[in-house]
Order: C-alpha cells, then sequence, then structure tokens
C-alpha cells in the first residue's frame, strides 16, 4: 500500500519534471541569461525567487536548469545502459576468451578512478552538454556490463536458449530475441539508478565550473550563490531552490530505482517503504 | 594467498596505471599547438626561431612521438609528473603538501563509516520488514539521494552559520600565524567535513551490509542454529554477522573511488587544504600537469585499496584462498 504511494508520487516528480523541461519556455517568466531588473532583490511578484548578482530572474533559471538535468541523466543512462547491456549480453554469451577480455579490460578500466578522469576529459575538451552527457555515460558504463553479465552467464545455459539453438537459430537471433529480453528488467532498473546518479554527477560539474556557457544549469548556480555570499548575506532564495530541485529529482529516481530493483529481486523483497 | 591471482592482479593495476599516463599524454598531444606556442607563449612570441628550436630540442619535443612517449611514460614511474602551471613546482611535491590533509579527513570518515555502515547495516537486515529496519532504510536512501555538495552547504550553514558550533571553513584558526598548529584545532575545523564524507560513505556501507544480510539470514545453518536453541543474538554474533560480512571487503574499491570524488566537493566548501580543493583550483586555472598528477595519485589511491582488500580477504574468511574461483 506504502509502496505504491511511494512509487506513484516518484513517477509523478519524474513527469512533472519532464513536463516542466518541455514547457520552460512558456513557464519561465524571463529568459534565464537576461538582465531583468535590479541585483540581488529579494522574491516579489515580478521575481519569484528575486535575481541573483548579475540581475538575472532565478525562477526562470530554475525552469529552464531542468533541460539541462534531465538531459544529463537520461541521455548519460541511455548511453551507459546501451554500452553495458550490449557488452555484457556478448561476453557472458560467448564466454571464453571474449569474456576473459572484457573482463580484464574491466578490471583495468574500473582501477581508474572515473571522476578525476571525466574532469580532466571534460576539462580538454571545450565542455558542450552533450559532449559531457556521452563522457558520463561511456565512462559509467563499466558497472552496467558486469551486472548485465552476470545475469546472461546464467540464461545462456538455460534451456530454451538450448533448445532455439538446437533448431537452427543463429546466435545473433539468440542474443536479440531470447537472451536481451530476459536482461531488460535489470537494464531497466540500472538506467533509473543510473539516471540518478549522472544527474547528481552532471550537476555536480556545473558546481566545479565544468559547464556549458550556454546552458543554465543548477550547479552553476549553486556555485554563483555560494562563492557570491549568498550564504553570509542569508539568501536563501538563492542557495537553496536549485539544491532542493536536484535533491528532489534525486530521490524520485532513488525510490523508483529501489522499487523496480525490489520488485524483479523477491530475494530483497522486504522493503515496504 | 595464490601467486596467479596476485600477479594478475599486479598486472591489472601496472596496466590500470599505464593507460592513466597514456590518455594524459594523447591529451598534451591532441591540444590544438604544440607544448611552447600553447603554455610558454612569450618564448614562442618573442625569442628568435632558433631559441625554440633550441627549446624543442633540449626538451625532447622534436623527437618521434613514439620516443616522446616511452620517455613521458617512464618519468611517470620514476615519479616525474612534470611542473605545475600555477605553482612553478614539480606536480608531486604539491600532491604531497596536500595528500596528508586530504587523509586526516579521508581516514577518520571511512572507518568510521564502514563501521557504522556494517553495524547499522547488520541490525536493519536482521531486523528486516521492522519499523525500525524501515525507518533506517528510507533514512539511508534519503541521505543517499541528496547530493555530497549540497549536504555539505547544508551543514555548514546549519552548524557553522546558524548554529555557530564549528568554524566556517579552512583548517586552522587566524591565531595559528602566531602559535602555530594546534592538532585539537585542527580537528575543531575537521568535524563537519568529516561528518559530511562519513554521511556520503555510510549509505554505500549500509545498503550492502543490510542486503548480505538478508542472503544470510535465509541460509539453511542460520535454520539449524536456531533450532538447536540457540539465543537469537548469539546466532547474530556467531553465525550470520561473521558470514554476511564477507562482501564487505571488496566495498572497499568502490568506496575508495567514491570518497575522492566526495572530498573533492567538500574540501572545496569546507577550504580544507587537501588534494580535492587543490583538484578545483587546478580545473579553474586548466593545470594540465597538476591535474594529470591528481589523476595518477587518485589511480595510486585505488590499487592500494584493491591490494589492501586482497590481503584482507584471506584474514576475514580462511575458508576462501582468494583467486579460487568459487
Amino acid at each position: 500500500m506504502h509502496k505504491k504511494i511511494v512509487l506513484a508520487a516518484s513517477l509523478g516528480i519524474v513527469f512533472a519534471y519532464c513536463a516542466v523541461a518541455l514547457l520552460a519556455p512558456v513557464i519561465a517568466p524571463y529568459d534565464p541569461h537576461a538582465i531583468t531588473g535590479a541585483p540581488l532583490s529579494p522574491p516579489d511578484r515580478d521575481h519569484l525567487l528575486g535575481t541573483n548578482d548579475l540581475a538575472q530572474d532565478i525562477f526562470s533559471g530554475l525552469i529552464w536548469g531542468t533541460r539541462a538535468t534531465l538531459l544529463l541523466g537520461f541521455v548519460g543512462a541511455a548511453i551507459a545502459v546501451t554500452v553495458g547491456t550490449a557488452a555484457g549480453i556478448v561476453s557472458g554469451y560467448y564466454g571464453g576468451l571474449i569474456d576473459e577480455a572484457v573482463m580484464r579490460l574491466l578490471d583495468v578500466a574500473m582501477t581508474i578512478p572515473i571522476f578525476p578522469l571525466l574532469l580532466i576529459l571534460t576539462t580538454f575538451f571545450r565542455p558542450g552538454i552533450y559532449l559531457i552527457a556521452v563522457l558520463m555515460g561511456l565512462l559509467g558504463s563499466f558497472q552496467g556490463v558486469r551486472l548485465i553479465r552476470s545475469q546472461v552467464l546464467s540464461l545462456a545455459v538455460a534451456d530454451f536458449v538450448v533448445g532455439t539453438r538446437a533448431l537452427g537459430a543463429g546466435d545473433g537471433y539468440i542474443m536479440a530475441r531470447h537472451i536481451l529480453p530476459g536482461v531488460l528488467p535489470l537494464a531497466g532498473v540500472k538506467f533509473v539508478t543510473s539516471a540518478q546518479h549522472f544527474m547528481l554527477i552532471g550537476i555536480g560539474l556545473g558546481f566545479l565550473g565544468i559547464t556549458d556557457p550556454s546552458v543554465v544549469d543548477w550547479g552553476q548556480m549553486i556555485n554563483r550563490a555560494s562563492q557570491n555570499g549568498a550564504m553570509i548575506l542569508g539568501l536563501w532564495w538563492w542557495l537553496i531552490p536549485p539544491g532542493l530541485a536536484v535533491t528532489l529529482i534525486s530521490l524520485a529516481l532513488a525510490w523508483l530505482g529501489y522499487a523496480c530493483e525490489d520488485e524483479i529481486n523477491p530475494r530483497l523483497r522486504v522493503m515496504r517503504v | 594467498m595464490n601467486g596467479i591471482y596476485l600477479l594478475k592482479r599486479l598486472i591489472t593495476s601496472f596496466a590500470a596505471f599505464c593507460i592513466a599516463v597514456t590518455i594524459m599524454f594523447a591529451l598534451l598531444r591532441l591540444m590544438p599547438g604544440d607544448y611552447i606556442t600553447m603554455y610558454l607563449e612569450a618564448i614562442y612570441r618573442y625569442a628568435p626561431p632558433d631559441v625554440v628550436e633550441a627549446f624543442n630540442h633540449v626538451y625532447g619535443l622534436d623527437r618521434p612521438i613514439l620516443e616522446q612517449y616511452v620517455i613521458y611514460l617512464l618519468d611517470a614511474f620514476r615519479g616525474n609528473w612534470g611542473y605545475s602551471f600555477i605553482y612553478k613546482v614539480p606536480v608531486l611535491t604539491v600532491i604531497g603538501e596536500r595528500l596528508v590533509w586530504t587523509l586526516i579527513l579521508l581516514l577518520p570518515a571511512t572507518i568510521l563509516a564502514t563501521l557504522a555502515g556494517i553495524g547499522i547495516g547488520a541490525y536493519s537486515g536482521w531486523r528486516r520488514g521492522s519499523k525500525t529496519d524501515i525507518a533506517l532504510l528510507n533514512s539511508m536512501i534519503i541521505i543517499r539521494a541528496i547530493p555530497s555538495y549540497w549536504l555539505a552547504l547544508m551543514i555548514l550553514i546549519i552548524f557553522a552559520y546558524y548554529l555557530n558550533l564549528f568554524p566556517l571553513g579552512g583548517y586552522v584558526d587566524t591565531g595559528a600565524l602566531t602559535t602555530g598548529i594546534d592538532p585539537l584545532d585542527v580537528a575543531n575545523h575537521a568535524v563537519l567535513p568529516v561528518l559530511t564524507l562519513f554521511l556520503f560513505s555510510v549509505t554505500g556501507t549500509y545498503y550492502l551490509m543490510r542486503s548480505s544480510m538478508l542472503m544470510t539470514a535465509g541460509e539453511d545453518y542460520i535454520t539449524t542454529a536456531r533450532a538447536k536453541g540457540l539465543d537469537e543474538l548469539m546466532i547474530l554474533r556467531k553465525h550470520a554477522l561473521k558470514n554476511a560480512m564477507l562482501p564487505m571487503v571488496t566495498l572497499i574499491t568502490f568506496e575508495c573511488a567514491g570518497m575522492i570524488t566526495g572530498s573533492i566537493f567538500v574540501e572545496t566548501i569546507f577550504s580544507w587544504p587537501g588534494l580535492g580543493m587543490l583538484t578545483y583550483k587546478a580545473l579553474a586555472v586548466r593545470d594540465l600537469p597538476l591535474l594529470q598528477g591528481i589523476l595518477l595519485i587518485d589511480t595510486l589511491f585505488v590499487i592500494a585499496a584493491n591490494i589492501a582488500a586482497d590481503l584482507i580477504y584471506p584474514l576475514v574468511d580462511p575458508r576462501v584462498q582468494v583467486g579460487d574461483d568459487a
């Protein structure tokens, strides 16, 4: 019962964010880059969350920032899951030398800490939002490979797979029609958790000053607010909303992920949230 | 310990280090223009061409790319990681000074988080489905969902700014200029960053320990112990806990990489003079050699953690020889 409410609430939040992202030009009263009045003005009727030090409307920035956040999360997750699932299926299905090679490569790749590497790569290439999403997706796909592979290992020797092969089906056909459907639920959960993870990382990059200058993102907003004395001056409407917005979507996706995981992994089924 | 396994681990670590170095080498070569036009513009623009040529010759920049690569790789192993653009001293020297400060935060945070995570996770898993378990699980999910930089800011605002319990940032009071560094003062400054890193890290340990406990609690030997008439506490301590703790050793690798990420944000927000804040500074001015050095030291961190886990594993579980397929 409670679980259903939480699931509905999380889905609701995710859909609401998507709607806001799509309708950003309609909802946001100003261009988030435009100078719209006096700098550092407190919230009033014209500026729901006041203005920042550059006299940009904070509420409009918050609305437009939804786009960057969702884009970073979902594009990154789509790439990570696609790469992870493909590599995991191939590695687990063929086994032998291919599997050994993929596993050893993963061992090596996972020894290099991903976040500092991401920082260097994004700094080096002029950071564009798609580039950041793609890099996060590629570097973040390693864990998924392991996860999917372990599932494929047991599927590859299942009776229905052996039977299909006896009927003369090719490897490609078996992987696409019989193995892939078996790992899709797991890949789905991975997609949700990765999306959450990449949103936090992507906004974290913005916080560290690695951003696409043409895009408004919440990390940049938090950084700007904390570096320009929002805390000392008590300007909560500048500092708090972007962080709260990230936390809310992150929480919704986390709950969604746990609920799905709970659904497909009966051994963990005790979560009544 | 299985020799072949250890050898594999060493080869993997070696390869990882080489790849990290290779990425940096490739990036530096891929840059538009060469080293001298990009970074020593003054020489390039005002010095006569033969001086530029001499410079390139002295630093080996005119040699074949493969030879440059080998020299670069060998230098990385020798600890010659180049000079920082901003600090104008060898990268390793800059990193060495900051490493201690990062460890002052990371060690207590990691140890506390591991102990607390194992304890709370074990309890939660053992009493699965109870009100306490559900409450704990949900609080952990919430803490885990909060971005570390946001958590750090909120902790700073609440405990340092509004409640005024701890300093706002830095690692010592200004009084240290006259009296020298007082360890107690440093500890006082470290409380909030350590707390943030602790919260950041404890959730992962908790979640894994809880799932591990759920699996263990369903095992036959637990049922057997109960059938023997042992009391619950005894079963938990003697049978469940020891077995459920085994997967925790492998967590150390992920945890280590996560802590590096966390420390970048936490140190930046609390102005703590460690590797994390150094990363932030190096990013701001695009100090590539320094960033490269940080990546290499972070890789070494993870390698060390991996090897430590390998060495700890047989101690924790006498049945398992590391490297066995079981």
